[in-house]
């Protein structure tokens, strides 16, 4: 049942499946759309850029994450993308 | 000399550039707000203040960026103005970096330094403006502080000639400085990077040797270059952030706390539903009605009073009739809504400047992406309760081509406050006391018929498009009632404009062709007039939905494209002729509108509401889509839906009517 629960520290999975209040720190971009990829960039999600997912939409989407203080909403088709590496 | 105004959305730019200038531009608490770009000249001196559209960086994907990357690099500009949140200095420093890297020179403004303040972030001022060698100026523009000390700043030209600072690790510097004479132009610097990053913009400047060059770098980084940029920036950001700014540990701020309660899964809809339904009941609703009863009554006395002062005067019958019957009841019959229209606006500018309008984009994306729509084609839709035209402006924030033009094309479906007298005028007489309910009613017809339209043309048109949806999530803000003031005057005084100058001169058109027939006698029965021959020539489109052959009714509909008020205007003097009314009770008793029942008053209401907008809001769509085709294509189909919308209500309410 580990993929309903917390992800353990240490553990390298997707932002997205990420729960509420979880920390973690972005390894990799695999966003292929060159467009979103440079916004995505600009908006601060740089490898190593720690994240912390603050918000869930009431309909389970989008998902609001802070990182370098300020709060950013994304889809979760696009969190998908993102590699990380969880905290806490 | 000119300036350019330069930063993130949402920092509080147009706050600052109003303060500056002295002009009051749309200020909101979403992303976004300023679309283009205005100039105003700085209080007390002669330079020129140019407003660029808020942006991230300047990379080559949005319009906004382009625009101002357009006008940094191609028009002259003698110094840049950045203004900067210090609430959030890591994301805001990010376009710094790149500004810095333009040939001119820079003064930053750190702004909403109270917040920053209040939430105990401390800066090092001197560490900061060594770092970016920049003179930094800490101001609060909402609180007016430091303001002033910032004209002097700019006016003594007492800032540092900032000099390059050298951001990037010795690998990517050696390379700048490679590639630098090889793009010889003014902003040399910058322009190297942006070849380096392969910018599509810059591909006339790729030779083999700089291509070797970049493969090189790439090889060396194991990463392509534009990611490796934005990761030195970040890097070096993160450097200064750590010398220079010391913030408190991560509290639970009120805008988490009030996040609670607002995004809660199950509170969220429920409390949206409640705040619009209030935002419509109250301008639409009994308290609405109400003041339009108020300024009736007030209209009225004026028009006796008139009447009585131009018997006096002896005035010719005809004169008389122009100004009483013609200029009074129709703008008269406008100026009634004023009230109602007041209280709209202030409760959509609360809306705009407390930061909700973000957060309702945030929650209903998950919806509005179902039909191929995006969350932010919600900000277009609530301005568009005041004003389509800013409404159809403000869909440029919106990323996809696809989602941006749906949402032009849709905007004009939301009852704009012009609309609302036509609302107000007929949900008043035929339905009483749930006349609000009936209001409310059509803004929900109008919301579910977006989103249906929408659904269509996602599945005809656009099929399997994917997009996706970036937007930050401000802070709430505590509403400056400046601002509200401000902003509700202005939208009010643009009406009364309206009502003097545009309804006015409809009125005396209305008034020449219902006061003479054909062969230019005066004084003919309405019947006979030339209003009543032109109305004749369309009364059979408005047949299936009146049950009526109707010119009155269908000459006043076509004037909607003139302004929408203008559909009341002029049923009110064509009732109302030979007698002063422009109460909805006094229209309806008479012989000439005494027809309406209360399913062909809806479907009257329906077609006025979705059928092609006015002038004003129809070139705001040519403009925003592109080409005249693309706009006559979005007018048929606006029009087209709202006389089958109309039909079907008009037809199905008769039914019900029968049967019950």
């Amino acid at each position: 049942m580990k993929w309903f629960g917390k992800k353990n520290v240490g553990e390298k999975i997707v932002l997205s499946q990420l729960k509420k209040g979880q920390r973690a720190k972005v390894v990799q971009l695999n966003t292929e759309d060159r467009a979103l990829r440079r916004r995505l960039l600009d908006m601060g999600i740089t490898v190593g850029v720690q994240v912390i997912i603050k918000k869930i939409a009431p309909l389970g989407d989008p998902i609001d994450i802070a990182l370098r203080g300020y709060e950013l909403c994304l889809r979760k088709a696009d969190m998908d993308l993102i590699d990380v590496e969880v905290m806490s | 000399m000119r300036i350019a105004l330069v930063g993130n959305q949402n920092s509080g730019k147009t706050t600052l550039f109003n303060l500056l200038t002295g002009t009051n531009q749309k200020v909101g608490n979403w992303p976004g707000v300023t679309i283009e770009r205005k100039i105003g000249i700085i209080r007390g001196t002669d330079y020129e203040l140019v407003d660029l559209p808020g942006i991230y960086s300047l990379s080559p994907y949005s319009l906004e960026e382009n625009i101002s990357r357009r006008f940094l690099f191609e028009e002259h500009v003698d110094l840049i103005l950045n203004i900067i949140d210090a609430t959030s200095i890591e994301r805001s420093l990010y376009l710094t970096t790149q500004l810095l890297e333009l040939n001119i020179p820079m003064v930053i403004a750190l702004n909403m330094m109270d917040i920053a303040d209040k939430r105990g972030i401390k800066f090092d001022m001197d560490t900061l403006e060594q770092r970016l060698d920049t003179t930094i100026l800490p101001i609060s523009a909402l609180k007016k502080t430091n303001v002033f000390n910032l004209i002097q700043t700019i006016k003594n030209k007492d800032y540092r000639q900032n000099h390059y600072q050298h951001i990037y690790d010795h690998v990517l510097e050696s390379a700048i400085t490679q590639l630098e004479p090889r793009v010889d132009t003014k902003h040399s610097r910058f322009l190297s990077i942006k070849v380096i990053e392969r910018d599509p913009l810059f591909v006339d400047y790729m030779t083999t040797e700089i291509e070797d060059l970049i493969s090189e770098l790439e090889k060396k980084y194991q990463r392509d270059m534009e990611q490796v940029i934005a990761d030195e920036r970040y890097r070096y950001i993160e450097l200064i952030r750590d010398e220079a700014v010391f913030a408190k540990k991560d509290l639970m701020t009120t805008t988490d706390k009030l996040d609670n309660i607002f995004l809660n899964r199950y509170l969220a809809i429920p409390i949206f539903i409640v705040i619009m339904f209030g935002v419509y009941y109250l301008a639409a609703g009994p308290i609405g009605g109400w003041t339009v009863e108020l300024v009736d009554g007030l209209v009225g006395q004026f028009s006796d009073v008139m009447r009585t002062f131009l018997e006096n005067v002896n005035a010719s019958p005809w004169a008389m009739s122009l100004v009483v019957d013609g200029m009074i009841a129709g703008v008269g019959a406008i100026f009634n809504f004023l009230p109602q229209l007041i209280i709209l606006f202030v409760l959509i500018s609360l809306l705009e400047t407390t930061g909700y309008m973000a957060r309702i984009a945030f929650f209903l994306d998950r919806i509005f992406v179902k039909v191929g729509l995006s969350g932010k084609s919600l900000i277009p839709f609530i301005v568009g309760s005041g004003c389509s035209v800013p409404a159809i402006m403000s869909a440029r924030t919106i990323n996809d081509e696809t989602e941006k033009k749906m949402t032009i094309m849709l905007t004009p479906f939301i009852p704009c406050s012009a609309k609302l007298p036509i609302i107000t005028l007929f949900a008043g007489y035929f339905f009483g006391d749930r006349s609000g309910l009936v209001s409310a009613s059509l803004y929900f017809l109008a919301i579910f018929i977006i989103l249906l339209s929408a659904y269509v043309m996602k599945n005809i048109l656009f099929k399997g498009k994917t997009s996706s949806f970036i937007l930050e999530l401000p802070e709430y803000k505590l509403p400056s009632f400046r601002y509200i003031w401000f902003d509700v005057t202005g939208k009010a005084l643009a009406f009364i404009e309206r009502a003097g100058s545009i309804i006015l001169l409809a009125s005396m058109v209305v008034w020449f062709f219902i006061s003479f027939n054909f062969r230019m006698q005066y004084g003919v029965d309405v019947n006979e007039s030339i209003l009543a021959g032109l109305g004749r020539l369309i009364s059979w489109i408005f047949y299936p939905m009146l049950g009526e052959m109707s010119w009155a009714a269908s000459i006043s509909a076509i004037q909607g494209l003139v302004a929408k008020e203008q559909v009341v205007g002029s049923m009110a003097i064509i009732a109302g002729f030979g007698s002063d009314v422009s109460e909805g009770r006094l229209i309806f008793n008479s012989g000439i509108f005494g027809f309406f029942t209360a399913s062909s008053a809806y479907a009257f209401m329906v077609f006025n509401l979705f059928s092609a907008p006015c002038f004003g809001a129809i070139g705001a769509m040519r403009q925003e889509l592109g080409t005249t085709k693309r706009m006559w294509k979005a007018v048929l189909f606006q029009t087209g839906l709202a006389w089958i919308l109309a039909v079907l209500v008009f037809q199905i309410g008769r039914l019900l009517e029968v049967i019950l």
